[in-house]
C-alpha cells in the first residue's frame, strides 16, 4: 500500500473519530447546561476541543448557543465539525480507489449535510439536540458501513489503528480535563457533574451495572482508563490498536513494526498493570499526560516509518 | 396531454440536422424514448433530472472551483435525455476513426525516426519543428509495440445535412470518459428498464480493456505487473475521473510525490518500502513529466521518470510527445497521412482548414472572418477561439493583431452548423448542438472503440460551443445494436 494511502486513511479515520467525539461531548453537555442550578460553563468542552485561549473561552464559556455554532459549523475554528468532516472528506477523497465506493459517498454526504444552511440555522433557532442527533447518526453511518464494507486488509488496519489511537487520547483528554475542573478533588460527590462526565463517554449504564454504590469519582476514573470491556476506556483502546498493528507484521518491514510493537505493548502493559491506587499515587494528571505522550509518539514513529512520503 | 404540449413544442431550425427528428417525424431510433417520454407528465420528468442531480452530488462525481479559499462542489450539468446512434452510423465512424487512429499511429512513429513523411514532402518540415508539442526527447526511441496513442478520443461533429467531420484528434490525456460511464449508470437509475427495451449497447467493458492493454505493455516479464494511474491531484478538475478509472481498473492512484526514479526504474513509496512500478498511464501533461527534461518547476511529475521510459524500464501512456500529431495545424494533414501510409481514401472528412501562415489562405481568412472560427493551435477545451459568427469587431480586429505577430500558431474553419439533439429544459423539450467523442483503445491485438462515448451540448440557446468550460453539459449516448 502506498504510504501516502495510508497515511490519508490514518488521518481519515482519526478526524472521524474526533467528529464522534466531539458531537457526543455536544450533545450531553448540551443537556447537562440545561439540568444546571447554577449558570452552565463550557469552559472544560472548549479547553478539550478548541484552541481558544483562557480569555477567549472565558468569554463564551456561558453562551450556550454561540458556543455550538463554534464547536460545530463554524469556518474559523480548526477543530469545528464542520472543518474536521472537511479534512477526513479530503482524504477520504484521494484514496477513493482505497475504500469502497459506500464509504466515500457516506463521507461525502456527511460533508454536504454539515454544509447544509438550513441545519446551521437550526443550530441557532431549534432544538439543538435534533441537529447533533442526524450528525451523530451520518457519523454512526460511517462506523457501519466501515465494519461492513471495507475488506480486511492493510488499509483497515490503518484505520483501527487511526481510530482508537484517537479514542485513546480522547478519553484520557476529557478524564483529565474534567477533573481539573474540581481540581483533582475526587472526594467531592457531584452526583450530576460524574453522571454527564459518564454520558459524554456512552458509559453511564455500564457504571450503573457495575458499581452500586453511587457515585464515587475513583469509579470513575477506573471504569474510563481500566475497565477492558468499555469501548471508550483508555484500556480498550490501546488494546484494540494493538490488535490491528499485528496485522501489519510483515518481512517487509520487520525492523519499524517491531519498534513500534515494542511502544504500543509498552505502554499497554502500563495501562493494564495499574490500579486506580497507583494511578491517584503517581497523579492523576501526571499519569494521564503520560499516556497521552506515549500513543502520541506512536503516532509520530509510524508516521515516520509508515507514512514518510514526502 | 401535457406531454404532447413536451414534444410539440420542439422547434428545430431550418438548415438543422436534428438528431431527434427528420420533416417533422421522430426517427425510427428515437421513437421507444418518445414513447416512454409520452407516458411521462412533466412532474415526473422533473423528478427525473432532481434524481439525476442528487445521485450526481451524493456520489461526489463533482469538480471544485475554490473561491476566496474554500472549496465549492459543482456538477457537470447531465440532460436527461440520450442521444442515440443507430448501428449503421456506429460502424462507419467506427471504420473511421479506426483508419484514423492506424495513420496516426505511423505519423507518430515515423516523425520520431525516419521521418518519410517529412522528406517526401508530404507534411511540411516546418510545421513538424514549429510545434512545440514536438519533443526532440522522443527522437529514435522505440517504444513497446510502436503504439503512440493507446487512448483517443476523437471528436465528431455533423453539419446540416448529417455528414460527420473529424473536429478534433486528441491524443494526449483525452479526458471525459468517466462521464461516458457515469451518465450511463444515471439513466439506469431514472428510467428503469428502458436501456434493455432499446437494445442499447454496452460500454461498462471499457475499464477491462483499457486494463488488458496497460497490463501488455510491462517491459518487466512478471504476472502480475505493477500498474499505476498518475494524477495530478485531487485539486485537478478531472480528478473524480483518475479515481473512477483506478477504481474500476484495481490499479493504483499515484501522485508524482508518490514516485521515485532510482537507477532509472521507477518506485513507489508503499508501507512496506519500494515497489518498482511497470506501467504508468499517466494523466500529466509532457511538460509537467519530469521536471529534469520538461518544466524545471514542475511539482506533478517524477524527477527522472523520462530517463527511466528512455532506457525501456517503464512504460508511459499515452506516449510522451503525442501532441505533435493532434496540433491542429497538423490536423489539415490527416487525411494526407492516410493516402500516404495506408494508401486509402479517408473514410471521415475533415472540416475544411485554413492555415493562417499562408499567405493565401489567411487573406481568405481575413476577408470572411464572420463566418470562421479562429483557433489556437495549442489549446484545448474551447479556450483560445473565436467564434466569427458572433464576436464584435473590435474582438476581429484584435485577434487578428494577434494572428499577425506568429500566424503559425492560429488556423481557421468555416463554422459549422452542429447538429441538435433534444434537451429536458423546464418541462419543454429544445434542441440543442451537440458533438461525439468516441474512445478508442489501442493495444498490441488492435484497435478497440467501445460502442458509444461523450456526447456534449452547448446548453445555451444558439451556442455552438460544446465545451464544459464555456458552459456545455453531457449526455448519455446510446449506440443501437443492429
Amino acid at each position: 500500500m502506498l504510504s501516502r494511502v495510508a497515511d490519508s486513511l490514518y488521518w481519515m479515520s482519526r478526524y472521524m473519530e474526533r467528529t464522534d467525539g466531539i458531537l457526543r461531548m455536544l450533545k450531553i453537555n448540551y443537556a447537562s447546561s440545561q439540568d444546571d442550578s447554577q449558570e452552565f460553563s463550557w469552559k472544560p468542552v472548549l479547553r478539550i476541543f478548541t484552541y481558544l485561549d483562557e480569555e477567549q473561552s472565558t468569554a463564551i464559556a456561558h453562551q450556550t448557543r454561540t458556543v455550538l455554532q463554534y464547536m460545530v459549523t463554524a469556518r474559523e475554528n480548526a477543530n469545528s465539525v464542520l472543518n474536521i468532516v472537511t479534512k477526513a472528506r479530503e482524504n477520504a477523497r484521494s484514496v477513493q480507489d482505497h475504500i469502497t465506493k459506500e464509504l466515500w459517498q457516506c463521507l461525502n454526504d456527511f460533508y454536504h449535510t454539515i454544509r447544509d444552511e438550513q441545519l446551521v440555522r437550526g443550530l441557532h433557532q431549534d432544538d439543538p439536540v435534533s441537529i447533533l442527533d442526524i450528525l451523530i447518526r451520518q457519523g454512526l453511518l460511517y462506523y457501519g458501513i466501515t465494519d461492513i464494507t471495507m475488506a480486511r486488509g492493510e488499509g483497515y488496519a490503518f484505520i483501527n489503528i487511526g481510530k482508537f489511537l484517537e479514542r485513546g487520547v480522547q478519553s484520557a483528554d476529557i478524564l483529565d480535563i474534567k477533573f481539573s475542573d474540581r481540581n483533582y478533588d475526587l472526594t467531592r460527590t457531584d452526583t450530576t457533574y460524574w453522571k454527564y462526565l459518564l454520558l459524554s463517554v456512552s458509559g453511564y449504564e455500564l457504571y450503573l451495572k457495575t458499581y452500586r454504590t453511587g457515585f464515587d469519582a475513583r469509579n470513575v476514573v477506573e471504569q474510563t482508563v481500566l475497565n477492558e470491556d468499555f469501548p471508550r476506556s483508555v484500556i480498550y483502546s490501546i488494546n484494540q490498536m494493538q490488535r490491528y498493528f499485528q496485522r501489519l507484521k510483515s518481512d517487509r518491514n520487520r525492523e519499524a513494526w517491531g519498534k513500534i510493537d515494542f511502544m504500543i505493548g509498552r505502554i499497554q502493559s502500563k495501562v493494564k498493570y495499574s490500579t486506580v491506587e497507583s494511578i491517584l499515587r503517581e497523579g492523576l494528571h501526571p499519569y494521564l499526560n503520560g499516556v497521552k505522550e506515549d500513543l502520541y509518539e506512536v503516532g509520530n514513529v509510524l508516521n515516520q516509518h509508515y507514512f514518510a512520503y514526502l | 396531454m401535457q406531454t404532447n404540449e413536451l414534444l410539440n413544442s420542439y422547434n428545430v431550425g431550418g438548415h438543422t440536422w436534428d438528431e431527434m427528428y427528420a420533416h417533422q417525424a421522430v426517427r425510427p431510433q428515437y421513437q421507444g424514448v418518445v414513447d416512454f417520454l409520452q407516458q411521462m407528465s412533466i412532474e415526473e420528468l422533473n423528478k427525473k433530472e432532481e434524481l439525476a442531480k442528487r445521485l450526481f452530488m451524493s456520489q461526489g462525481i463533482t469538480f471544485t472551483v475554490y473561491s476566496s479559499g474554500e472549496g465549492i462542489e459543482k456538477i457537470f450539468p447531465f440532460d436527461i435525455i440520450p442521444r442515440i446512434i443507430t448501428a449503421t452510423e456506429w460502424s462507419y465512424i467506427e471504420a473511421g476513426i479506426r483508419q484514423r487512429l492506424k495513420a496516426l499511429n505511423l505519423f507518430l512513429k515515423d516523425v520520431y525516426h525516419n521521418q518519410f513523411i517529412l522528406k517526401d514532402g508530404v507534411v511540411p518540415v516546418e510545421m513538424v519543428y514549429s510545434c512545440p508539442h514536438f519533443l526532440r526527447e522522443m527522437h529514435g526511441f522505440s517504444i513497446p509495440h510502436d503504439i503512440y496513442v493507446h487512448i483517443a478520443g476523437i471528436d465528431l461533429i455533423r453539419d446540416q445535412d448529417g455528414t460527420f467531420y473529424i473536429l478534433e484528434d486528441n491524443l494526449r490525456t483525452p479526458s471525459g470518459v468517466s462521464y461516458m460511464l457515469e451518465n450511463r449508470e444515471i439513466t439506469k437509475r431514472i428510467f428503469p428498464d428502458l436501456i434493455p427495451k432499446n437494445n442499447v449497447r454496452t460500454v461498462t467493458e471499457y475499464p477491462d480493456i483499457l486494463h488488458r492493454n496497460l497490463v501488455s505493455l510491462s517491459p518487466r516479464q512478471t504476472a502480475h505487473p505493477t500498474i499505476v494511474l498518475l494524477t495530478p491531484g485531487i485539486y485537478n478538475s478531472a480528478y473524480f475521473e483518475h479515481t473512477t478509472l483506478a477504481r474500476l481498473m484495481g490499479v493504483e492512484l499515484v501522485e508524482g510525490r508518490d514516485l521515485v526514479v532510482d537507477n532509472h526504474r521507477v518506485y513507489m513509496k508503499t508501507t512496506a518500502g519500494l515497489q518498482q512500478v511497470d506501467v504508468i498511464y499517466r494523466r500529466v501533461d509532457d511538460d509537467f513529466l519530469d521536471p529534469l527534461v520538461f518544466q524545471p518547476d514542475s511539482m506533478l511529475g517524477v524527477a527522472g521518470i523520462m530517463s527511466a521510459y528512455r532506457k525501456g524500464n517503464v512504460a508511459i501512456v499515452n506516449a510522451v510527445g503525442n501532441g505533435v500529431a493532434d496540433d491542429k495545424a497538423i490536423y489539415a494533414f490527416v487525411p494526407a497521412m492516410i493516402r500516404y501510409y495506408l494508401n486509402e481514401e479517408p473514410i471521415l472528412k475533415n472540416v475544411p482548414t485554413y492555415q493562417l501562415g499562408n499567405a493565401d489562405e489567411s487573406e481568405y481568412v481575413f476577408a470572411n472572418m464572420a463566418s470562421m472560427v479562429v483557433k489556437r493551435t495549442n489549446e484545448s477545451g474551447g479556450y483560445g477561439m473565436l467564434m466569427g459568427n458572433v464576436a464584435s469587431e473590435e474582438e476581429m480586429y484584435r485577434y487578428k493583431t494577434e494572428i499577425l505577430k506568429d500566424p503559425r500558431q492560429y488556423i481557421a474553419q468555416p463554422i459549422i452548423n452542429l447538429s441538435s439533439a433534444p434537451c429536458y429544459m423546464h418541462g419543454r423539450l429544445k434542441p440543442r448542438r451537440v458533438d461525439l467523442r468516441p474512445y478508442a483503445l489501442c493495444g498490441p491485438e488492435g484497435i478497440q472503440i467501445v460502442p458509444g462515448g461523450l456526447t456534449r451540448v452547448a446548453l445555451r440557446e444558439g451556442s455552438l460551443v460544446v465545451n464544459s468550460s464555456q458552459g456545455g453539459g453531457s449526455k448519455d449516448t446510446w449506440v443501437l445494436a443492429g
